[in-house]
């Protein structure tokens, strides 16, 4: 095509190639430079990878006795110097129906509690009425839980009230 | 014969004579003030992730770093794993077209 262009050894092939490389260079070094990145980021997802750290997180947690209070502390001091006990001890008033429960034993008692409202759900304050709940939810008109000290207590089915699903909290006192 | 009239003057400690630039390096210039060398960066970036050999070399640094360990790799180690395969492994297609690009431009600023 151009009378210049003899082949690869004259001096603009050779710069062209020269350059050519370069530009080839400059884009490896990016990749390298970017995968340097993911991987001291650990970004990668790479199972083995990740499987190997599993393990080892779970030796240095099994071989560490003085493990963070957050997890598996039995008996281990915090960072505060206190020591919890491994079931919570503290009592609390449940929200949705005002029993006492003990901390420990609170969520499974919130599953009960408030999960007799999940065949029945959807409810909020405004729309639950106590009209036409073919089911029995809490937010009927039987209200099975009002046995309450609150104040705000008033005979069920006072519109405001019915939303026992999202508790009385700000109704209630506790 | 009269040299001292015309002695060109004393080069000072900091301004060194310039040598010539050479020719290479003219090109280089203009190939950078004009824009060319970003736009053909830009296509050569685009080919190799088109043809799939960016991502052959970020697996290869991928299997690098598993195995060093993914806290002992420096980017020089992975430059240095990668650039002879990745040298070779550059498709004919993409660099007769880079290739083609560039004397295209060589014949076009006049060299």
């Amino acid at each position: 095509m151009s009378a210049s262009n003899d082949g690869n050894s004259s001096p603009r092939s050779q710069f062209a190639s020269h350059c050519f490389e370069d530009l080839l260079d400059s884009i490896i070094v990016d990749v390298a430079s970017e995968c340097h990145r993911i991987a001291r980021l650990g970004l990668d997802r790479n199972l083995e990878e990740e499987e190997e750290e599993l393990r080892l997180s779970v030796q240095a947690r099994v071989a560490d006795p003085s493990s963070s209070s957050e997890v598996n502390s039995k008996n281990v001091v915090d960072v505060f110097g206190q020591t919890h006990p491994a079931i919570a001890a503290e009592i609390l008033k449940c929200m949705n129906c005002r029993q006492r429960v003990v901390a420990g034993r609170f969520a499974p008692h919130l599953e009960k509690c408030m999960g007799k409202g999940r065949k029945a759900r959807k409810v909020t304050r405004s729309t639950v009425a106590r009209s036409s709940h073919p089911h029995g939810s809490p937010v009927s008109v039987y209200a099975p839980y009002s046995n309450a000290t609150s104040t705000n207590t008033a005979p069920n089915g006072t519109s405001g009230h019915a939303g026992e699903e999202y508790a009385d909290y700000p109704y209630g006192e506790t | 014969m009269r040299s001292s009239i015309n002695r060109p003057p004393t080069p000072d400690v900091d301004e060194e004579p310039e040598k010539e630039p050479t020719l290479q390096e003219i090109i280089n210039i203009k190939l950078i003030e004009s824009g060319e060398k970003e736009k053909l960066m830009e296509l050569l970036r685009e080919r190799l992730i088109e043809c799939g050999w960016r991502d052959e070399m970020k697996a290869i640094c991928r299997a690098y770093a598993r195995k060093k360990g993914r806290n002992n790799v420096t980017v020089d180690d992975l430059v240095h794993v990668v650039t002879p395969k990745g040298r070779a492994s550059v498709p004919d297609s993409v660099k007769a077209e880079l290739l083609q690009r560039i004397r295209s431009f060589l014949t076009s600023a006049a060299i």
